[in-house]
């Protein structure tokens, strides 16, 4: 079979996969013994290969997060290599990301604690000003690195990203799916994954490990973030590191027309130089305009009124999701960036836009990046300011760290490039440090050749559901805006029913027919890990606050929850919850 | 069709290493680049931005339908 025939063949199932495309494949089925479908592999799984790679540190992640924590231990005097699921500069939201903001402690707009003050109020207090206080202390040195290796002159950031690697030599294992981490004597030792080229598993020996391996959706439409599958998370889950923020949303829309294209949707923003954005705090992009399409979409007779209803001095209308007095649109506030015509920045201008999003004109649909939350909120629960987690030699950062360096909303325009870029360089330097004081631990041989089966299985198994398949599932359960946008106790438990049933089901069951596909199983265990984090996270939140809104918790609970919410697997593999006050570190383990 | 065209391609892997969600593979036979999995494809236009020739041609329209929150 040649390989023109073959991707006619798969683009055929993929199309067959969706729910009106099921229908007619299973009229074609023999009529006994038809599902789960047979596995037809071809690619030969008994022919992969193992390589063993060591390094002091290990850098997981290969953008603008991942970048400087990579240089950064480098420059600190470790052995370093990155690993990439995709290529340096161009996964993940890094190539996408058009604003870095930079604060000019010499000459600021607005006063550290001036700064900081409305931070906190924008974000209701689920910031932690630690975490918003690097970004003003070292946001502006990062940008000056980044301006130095060019990534301000051009619109692709691969390019500019290779300088300074290039210069240090760092290695860069690229196109390497990570799907386990490795802890033993209580510390993390390694890490291993599979190539996406090759019949290969790469089995790495690190003395301590930094995630930079951004956050991650339901591989929903309009947004650039399908290969974002919060696969760091899940895997340092896994070996008991505590998560947090799941119940946190991003709302952005995409546009009605073409909704499945991101390029698209942004108006063409990937194709423009990066910028820097200075001091402007907003309460911006939760769930305000899911809330709006919920209650004009259809005869909604229950549920409170909306809790900025009753202010009407407020030049904001909106029901629903509250804001902050002092963030309400069209009140004084901070000045504006100055209009501009296309892009991110035309989100927060009063200026002339372009039609549709996310510009908030035009035609919306919802959901563009279902399954994420606000960027920084949700990831690795840091125990200190350098993003160290729980779990000894295991540090994260950018949307892999559960910083709140923004809180549970967004709150600075050009933050998260700035945060991943700041907080990268702080756990790098760190994690070389760290380093330098611990032996080597060798991964067992026997647990090396469980991971490498628990890798393989999806190509092994010979009847099975198709990662596309149960990922369509997921999207129709978790996606439309009754679900995570608007939720509801009920209506939560019910999608519970389903993850529960896909995860413990339908998950041992995924099967894989080649590298590409065996890559979407993996995805797609840890999208539905996120799903059921996500669910339950949100049912545990008796309050709204920023992007969490319920319906049947309309109001925020001052009393019981200035608290974030940490989630952790116990020696039994339950998903533990637990509440963790705004104004604390957890425990070390 | 996403990704839908690639003429004139030179064989020089960089679509392939580009792409974020692995829908462009290297027929190594042939030595020209090839959309396997279109179905796949983000539209995200960082192949086209990236490619030397300017071989990649897109269209906005996903191939398979797309589970939005509301509309």
């Amino acid at each position: 079979m040649s390989d023109k025939i073959d991707i006619s063949r798969r683009a055929f199932i993929g199309v067959a996969g969706t729910a009106i495309g099921a229908t007619a494949i299973a009229a074609n089925l023999p009529s006994i013994g038809a599902p789960p479908q047979p596995n037809k592999p071809n690619i030969d799984s008994n022919s992969f290969t193992e390589e063993a790679l060591k390094t002091d540190v290990l850098v997981i992640g290969s953008g603008i997060a991942g970048l400087f924590a990579a240089v950064k231990a480098h420059d600190a005097g470790a052995k370093v290599i990155m690993v990439s699921k995709g290529r340096l500069g161009s996964s993940g939201l890094t190539p996408f990301g058009k604003g870095v903001f930079s604060y000019d402690k010499n000459n600021p707009k607005m006063q550290p604690e001036e700064y900081l003050a409305k931070v906190a109020d924008s974000a209701i207090g689920t910031n932690n000003p630690v975490f918003t206080r690097q970004l003003l202390e070292h946001s502006a040195d990062r940008v000056a690195e980044l301006k130095e290796w060019g990534f301000f002159d051009s619109p692709l950031c691969n390019l500019s990203f290779s300088k300074p690697m290039n210069e240090r030599n760092i290695p860069l294992v690229e196109r390497v799916m990570m799907t386990h981490l490795h802890k033993e004597n209580g510390r993390v030792v390694g890490a291993s994954g599979f190539s996406l080229n090759e019949n290969k598993i790469i089995n790495f020996s690190a003395k301590t490990i930094i995630l930079c391996t951004g956050s991650g959706g339901f591989k929903p439409s309009g947004f650039p973030m399908c290969d974002l599958t919060h696969d760091g998370t899940i895997m340092a889950y896994n070996i008991g590191a505590k998560i947090t923020g799941k119940e946190w949303n991003d709302g952005h829309p995409a546009s009605a027309k073409n909704a499945g294209s991101s390029y698209d949707n942004w108006h063409g923003q990937v194709e423009e130089k990066p910028s820097t954005t200075t001091e402007d705090i907003h309460h911006d992009l939760g769930v305000d305009l899911n809330y709006q399409a919920y209650i004009k979409g259809g005869p909604v007779s229950m549920g409170p009124p909306g809790r900025n209803e009753e202010k009407t001095n407020s030049t904001n209308k909106i029901a629903g999701p509250y804001t902050p007095e002092a963030f309400h649109k069209g009140n004084s506030g901070p000045p504006q960036q100055p209009p501009q015509e296309s892009g991110w920045r035309s989100l927060f201008s009063g200026g002339k836009r372009p039609e549709g999003p996310p510009n908030m004109q035009g035609e919306s649909v919802g959901g563009s990046t279902a399954g994420m939350a606000i960027h920084k909120s949700e990831g690795l629960v840091p125990i200190d300011e350098t993003g160290l987690s729980n779990i000894p030699g295991l540090w994260a950062a950018g949307d892999a760290l559960g910083s709140y360096m923004s809180g549970g909303i967004y709150t600075q325009v050009g933050s998260s490039m700035a945060g991943s870029s700041v907080q990268g360089a702080i756990a790098g330097e760190a994690a070389a440090k760290a380093s330098k004081t611990v032996d080597r631990i060798v991964i067992p041989k026997n647990k090396l050749a469980q991971t490498k089966a628990d890798i393989l299985a999806p190509l092994k198994r010979e009847t099975g559901y198709s990662p596309a398949w149960v990922t369509q599932i997921l999207q129709s359960v978790m996606i439309p805006n009754f679900v995570l946008y608007i939720k509801k106790e009920r209506m939560m438990d019910a999608a519970l029913a389903y993850v529960e049933e896909l995860k413990e089901h339908h998950a041992p069951m995924l099967m894989a027919s080649d590298r590409h596909h065996l890559r979407l199983a993996h995805e797609t265990m840890n999208m539905l890990i996120t799903a059921e984090m996500k669910l339950k996270a949100s049912m545990m939140r008796t309050e709204s606050r920023c992007s969490h809104y319920r319906l049947d918790f309309p109001d925020i609970d001052y009393k019981n929850w200035q608290a974030w919410i940490n989630i952790h697997k116990d020696q039994n593999g339950e998903m533990i919850f637990e509440k963790q006050p705004f104004d604390k570190w957890p425990a070390y383990s | 069709m996403p990704i839908n065209e690639i003429a004139g391609c030179i064989g020089c892997n960089t679509c392939v290493e580009t792409c974020p969600t692995d829908v462009i593979q290297m027929d190594k036979e042939h030595k020209k680049a090839y959309i396997a999995y279109p179905e796949d494809c983000q539209i995200c236009h960082l192949c086209r931005l990236y490619c030397p020739v300017d071989a990649i041609s897109i269209t906005p329209e996903k191939s398979i339908p797309v589970v939005v929150s509301w509309r």
